[in-house]
């Protein structure tokens, strides 16, 4: 299992989509941030505004499904589905004597560490130096520091249950393209669905998503069963796509 | 140990309504070389597929290194080194890189081996140029580097002489016999080129429409394409004696049937005749007999099929 993460990474690492992709969000959220901060660009009602933390403002729109997934998916279409249209390297990755449970863990560990890289750590650390460098380095207390860590420490468990959909997603469709499309539909598919929560079985069901989740986890001051909540539709959602995306690739005929 | 490296049995792979493999027995011993032989479409890749693990098998089983459990059989996977079809490479790395992220995913402790890998498929050279600006020569010697990579037991190539010209050809040809004979490493190929096959092979599988036809031995099939002349005479006894006697000849045998076969004076029919018709004997068929392995595989795709 080391020696597949090792190799994961080493891939990673030379995979050119993903620093493009990691220099795109990064040059996207300085811009959000200066702007933001700077007051060119009003954003009000978010949930950083209720906590006092309109500065961070820019930092809103990476929790949206709709907006995050665009890097989500390209990073699964290039550094996932490639792998078995393209350069048909999985063949190797198959043959080399691991079981493929094995193989589809390290891919997803590594592709979700890549996933928060540029979904979470980015931004966190982009709005973090803007806010310093604009003099607004009083936001970063304590009481603030610890509500972002609590969020994003809930945001991130969902986020890795997102990894494990579109993973999976990039497996069955095999073709950078796809994914990509897939992915997107899938997003917007939930949007549409979100648009039914008015409806108490829709809504109670939308409820114990981790589409509900991404932007429920930043609500000030989550009680301590709504923390638990939250932590098991992440915790379920991983673990159940997990297995049927393990399950899928076993069975899978590699070209 | 079972004295097999690799034993498939009744191994079936159905995509739904072709039959790719039908009943497959395979039998491959240690240390041989072993050639599979066989039309496009016959079944040869589908069948490496589902030895590699690229593919599930619909039926049978496959027993590598004495073990066919799925577990146990994909731990032996380790020892194997392979090439599929068409080399699997990262195009924007270059060839160090490929085999270093392969080195990591083997766990194969050093670097040397890379270096080693790469003299062996005269590729030490190709420094910092990505894979992409090779030539599929370059990218077929690559893919067979990785193959080699981790100093495999069993190595399985599927068409490896594609996109090589002919002196990478000699080159595989004596690369695979020399870590045969040095190394003691088992080969399992695939190929349509069939005279190169029968230069390298020591043993053969000739497979057709899925279904494995003939396994022999290099030695057997030379015996089956061994060159003759076919005599029949009216008293094939008395032929026998003539050639013995007037003939000096040693290397004959004589059929049920009558039919005498000839394994000398390949070059001079117009002795054998008058020698023949001298002692008064009928000649009724005097004619060259004996196969290339290119006849003798077509000859027996033909009789399963009229049968």
């Amino acid at each position: 299992m080391i020696n597949l993460l090792k190799a994961e990474t080493f891939k990673l690492k030379r995979n050119k989509s993903f620093w493009m992709i990691a220099g795109l969000m990064a040059g996207t959220s300085i811009l959000f941030h200066i702007l933001i901060m700077t007051e060119w660009w009003m954003m009000s009602g978010t949930k950083f505004d209720a906590v006092g933390l309109g500065k961070l403002n820019g930092l809103a729109p990476f929790t949206v499904p709709v907006f995050f997934n665009l890097a989500v998916c390209s990073l699964a279409a290039f550094f996932i589905s490639s792998e078995f249209s393209e350069s048909g390297v999985i063949r190797l990755q198959v043959m080399s004597g691991y079981k493929r449970s094995h193989v589809y863990f390290a891919k997803y560990l590594v592709f979700s560490f890549g996933t928060i890289i540029i979904t979470v750590v980015i931004p966190l650390l982009t709005a973090a130096l803007i806010a310093v460098a604009l003099g607004h380095g009083d936001i970063l207390q304590a009481q603030h520091f610890q509500y972002i860590v609590g969020t994003y420490g809930l945001f991130t468990l969902q986020l890795l249950g997102y990894t494990a959909i579109v993973m999976m997603l990039a497996i069955l469709t095999e073709e950078s393209g796809k994914t990509i499309i897939f992915s997107i539909l899938f997003t917007v598919l939930v949007f549409v669905i979100e648009q039914f929560a008015y409806h108490p079985s829709v809504g109670w069901l939308y409820e114990h998503t981790i589409f509900h989740q991404f932007s429920f986890v930043f609500t000030p001051e989550l009680s301590g069963a709504e923390w638990m909540r939250s932590t098991a539709v992440g915790v379920i959602t991983i673990l159940l796509v997990l297995a049927i995306g393990m399950a899928v690739f076993n069975r899978k005929e590699i070209k | 140990m079972s004295e097999y490296i690799l034993r498939t049995n009744q191994l079936t792979k159905r995509y739904k309504q072709t039959l790719a493999l039908d009943n497959v027995n395979l039998h491959i011993r240690e240390g041989e070389i072993y050639g599979i032989i066989g039309q496009n479409g016959a079944g040869k890749s589908t069948l490496l597929r589902v030895i590699t693990g690229l593919a599930l098998p619909s039926g049978g089983s496959v027993e590598l290194f004495g073990k066919s459990e799925r577990n146990e059989w994909v731990d032996m996977q380790k020892r194997i080194g392979a090439l599929i079809e068409n080399p699997a490479l990262f195009s924007n790395m270059t060839a160090i890189e490929n085999l270093e992220l392969h080195r990591l995913q083997r766990g194969i402790p050093g670097r040397e081996c890379i270096k080693k890998a790469l003299q062996l498929v005269d590729l030490e050279h190709t420094g910092n140029k990505k894979v992409k600006n090779f030539s599929l020569g370059m990218k077929q010697r690559l893919g067979i580097a990785i193959a080699l990579l981790s100093d495999p037991e069993f190595l399985i190539l599927d068409e490896p002489t594609n996109g090589l010209d002919p002196t990478g050809i000699v080159e595989l040809r004596q690369l695979i016999k020399k870590l045969n004979r040095e190394k003691g490493v088992t080969v399992l190929i695939s190929s349509h080129i069939l005279s190169e096959l029968h230069q390298l092979a020591t043993s053969f599988g000739i497979i057709h429409k899925g279904k494995l036809l003939e396994e022999l031995t290099a030695k057997e099939l030379d015996e089956k394409c061994r060159k003759y002349l076919q005599i029949k005479v009216d008293d094939p006894k008395k032929g026998a004696i003539v050639l013995e006697q007037t003939l000096a000849a040693t290397d004959f045998e004589v059929l049920q049937d009558g039919t005498i076969k000839l394994y000398e004076y390949l070059d001079d029919v117009r002795t054998v005749s008058l020698a023949l018709t001298k002692n008064g004997l009928v000649i009724e068929h005097l004619s060259h007999h004996g196969d290339s392995l290119e006849n003798y595989f077509t000859k027996v795709i033909e009789e399963v099929y009229h049968d």
